[in-house]
């Protein structure tokens, strides 16, 4: 009974919630850096350009694919339009050791944050990984892909491309 | 008026004052979440084992929902496992209901959860409360947990209630940590490359003694110390762990107190990385429930220290952690030979090394063992030196080699070496040894469409003996994926039994939602997830995944 009563009440919040429904933005969970700092992801940022998050571990084949194929064109991406990767990487305290040095030892330029006890990730909806983000300059959610395919990254920077041109019409 | 209506009535009317209510709080409300359900088809086939089973159509089902605003958060986890898959049904993951809501609030120095929440301390040694939905595990602590950053750098967690086994709430378990970073605290050693950062936890669960033969502590507390320490290019983490007293079914009843030790030192340069760590536990089983087995009432989390090997055939023999006594070490190298070298060609290659060993811990049985008549409960069981090692449980050595040759050839090369101590790790057999060798290739035909083929054999002489693998997985990016697998124990000691696991499926993607349906049969054999490792049922039948989040 008690379970009935806290069900009507929170799908009448539902309800309401879905009627005002605004475009997602990024929920506040605290993170770590590789050098061990806390990092609150309200903080990812990139100065009103795009964002990419992808959720990675160092054990997951396709996720390790996507880092390295992006990793091939992620100096042209950012020349050409600004955009800044958030890898968040979900290895637990099994691997999480091992994230720094496969970032250096890739020579990989994103910002990689780790969510060890994967608090990100539940706060972000994420089901398996791959799963990527794309963010508009106003920090809001308007692109999702689960899962990857070679050449998927080719859609990420459309996307940028097409937010971008957006952004400019709209000023 | 009758109970449920009024309830219902009463309900509907706080609802409905809320919401007018809660206009201006929802206006810049948002709901969010994400759905899963797995279903299958069951076949019967007595050769590889798959049972006839009752309910041939089956399904585990989530939806997990929340609302933010804020830094108010709420939410809630329905799962629908009345009816679930044979390996859930197995380990007793039954059920259907609401195990999981919340409600929180977070500003940026507090955040308070009342509700289920997921948690850990430090490496989680004394304390963690995690989900693995696809290993069936979920161990969320229900109760209060408050977060306060009094200081910068500082950060003070304390937590309080029952843990989450399967469908029921059991247990009572509190816990402080304290987490000190220097780093955030101190400007100064904030920009100096040094790095620093010290914690340490208490944790406590009680359980009542209704023994009628032994007298056992209702209370037991658990405490961990753990720095790290990082100059430039090197880091070194440490964690120790001390339980005091807790008799259970799985140390046989003794008194002794356990301990666990993790360290890992790394090391990482551009292009080069080195990855060394070591964990020794010594009766380190913390549960909330003395009778508990398998995997539940767990309320700590002992890592494994060995590489998760993800393809098929490397993953069969995978190393489950023993919090109750292990001794051993991983090393790994990473290295990226620079492109446009001999070795590297135009886009470089990728050398990892990986090695781990593991052997069970000394046990030297105690006098009072003897004068107890052989029967280690009650006694303090045996002393452990700190180096002293018993039998062989775990073995890795493998080598992974990738390269790509040009924009549209990739290839993965692995060999892998095991020795698999089968009646420690699954309770029967004997040790198994393996040589594993995988090539994985993939052709990208053109930007959208690549054909990834997976060619694996493991040769052993013990066990099922030898198999092949090989998969053609076609994809069409961004949507569609088609795979054609096949999985042949061709050495398999009985002829009968040299059977073809196949598998044939199709996944569409469309944004955040996918869609999978397959067909074909599963081998018998185990699922590690995290060093945490169950039991999967053999089974044939078609498989429906479909996942979305919103």
């Amino acid at each position: 009974m008690k379970r009935f009563v806290f069900s009507a009440l929170f799908f009448a919040l539902l309800a309401s919630g879905f009627a005002q429904q605004e475009a997602a933005t990024l929920p506040s969970v605290n993170l770590k850096t590789l050098d061990g700092k806390k990092f609150n992801t309200a903080d990812i940022s990139n100065d009103g350009k795009p964002i990419i998050i992808c959720f990675f571990a160092t054990w997951c084949k396709p996720c390790m694919v996507e880092l390295k194929t992006i990793a091939e064109s992620y100096e042209e991406w950012q020349e050409e339009t600004g955009v800044k990767i958030y890898a968040v990487s979900i290895d637990d305290s099994r691997s999480s050791g091992k994230v720094a040095p496969l970032v250096s030892g890739q020579s990989w330029e994103y910002e990689v944050l780790l969510d060890e006890n994967s608090d990100f990730k539940r706060a972000m909806n994420v089901g398996d990984i791959p799963h990527t983000f794309i963010l508009n300059g106003k920090r809001e959610i308007v692109y999702q892909h689960a899962s990857y395919a070679p050449g998927v990254e080719q859609e990420y920077i459309e996307k940028v491309k097409e937010i971008l041109q957006q952004e400019k019409q709209a000023e | 008026m009758h109970r449920f209506t009024r309830i219902t009535l009463s309900a509907m009317l706080l609802a409905g004052s809320m919401l007018s209510y809660g206009q201006s709080l929802l206006q810049h409300g948002k709901v969010s979440g994400n759905i899963q359900m797995n279903a299958q088809y069951y076949i019967e086939d007595s050769i590889i084992g798959a049972e006839k089973v009752n309910n041939k159509v089956r399904t585990n089902t989530f939806a997990n929902i929340q609302y933010n605003n804020g830094g108010f958060a709420a939410g809630l986890r329905y799962e629908y496992y009345a009816q679930p898959l044979l390996d859930f049904e197995k380990i007793g993951y039954v059920g259907e209901g609401i195990p999981y809501y919340y409600f929180s609030y977070t500003t940026e120095n507090i955040e308070v959860v009342l509700g289920s929440f997921y948690e850990q301390f430090g490496s989680g040694l004394t304390y963690r409360s995690y989900e693995d939905r696809n290993l069936g595990f979920d161990n969320a602590t229900r109760g209060i947990k408050i977060k306060a950053r009094p200081f910068k750098g500082i950060t003070l967690t304390g937590i309080w209630g029952k843990q989450r086994n399967l469908f029921e709430y059991t247990g009572q378990v509190r816990g402080m940590d304290a987490d000190i970073s220097f780093n955030d605290m101190c400007p100064k050693i904030g920009e100096s490359p040094f790095r620093l950062g010290i914690g340490g936890n208490f944790v406590s669960k009680y359980e009542a003694d209704n023994d009628p033969e032994y007298r056992l502590p209702e209370n037991v507390a658990a405490f961990s110390g753990r720095a790290n320490i990082g100059y430039k290019k090197f880091n070194i983490e440490g964690e120790y762990a001390y339980k005091f007293n807790d008799p259970s079914t799985l140390n046989n009843m003794i008194y002794k107190p356990g301990n666990a030790l993790l360290l890992t030192a790394s090391y990482a340069t551009k292009g080069l990385g080195i990855y060394l760590t070591g964990l020794r536990t010594d009766n380190f089983d913390f549960r909330n429930k003395r009778t508990a087995l398998l995997n539940n009432h767990m309320i700590n989390y002992i890592p494994t220290l060995t590489k998760e090997h993800t393809y098929a055939l490397s993953s069969m023999y995978a190393y489950s952690s023993q919090p109750l006594g292990q001794t051993g070490f991983q090393a790994e190298v990473q290295y990226k030979i620079p492109k446009k070298t001999l070795l590297g060609g135009k886009y470089g290659t990728d050398i990892a090394v990986n090695y781990s060993l593991i052997h069970g811990i000394e046990r030297d049985i105690l006098p009072e063992v003897q004068e107890n008549g052989g029967d280690m409960g009650g006694t303090l069981g045996y002393s452990s030196p700190f180096f002293g090692t018993d039998l062989l449980y775990f073995e890795d050595f493998n080598v992974e080699v990738g390269h790509k040759f040009n924009k549209s050839w990739k290839l993965i090369m692995s060999y892998i070496y095991l020795d698999y101590n089968m009646n420690v790790l699954e309770g029967h057999g004997g040790n198994v040894q393996s040589h594993i060798v995988i090539g994985d290739l993939t052709y990208k035909i053109n930007a959208k469409n690549a054909l990834r083929m997976e060619l694996q054999h493991l040769s052993t002489k013990e066990d099922d003996g030898s198999w092949a693998y090989g998969q053609l997985e076609y994809s069409i990016a961004p949507k569609w994926f088609i795979s054609v697998l096949d999985r042949w124990n061709y050495g398999n000691p009985v002829e009968a039994k040299r059977v073809h696991y196949y598998n044939v499926s199709g996944t569409f993607v469309h944004k955040a939602t996918k869609v999978t349906l397959g067909f074909g049969k599963q081998y018998e054999g185990i699922l590690c997830v995290g060093g945490v490792c169950r039991q999967v049922p053999a089974s044939y039948g078609m498989n429906l995944q479909v996942v979305t989040s919103f």
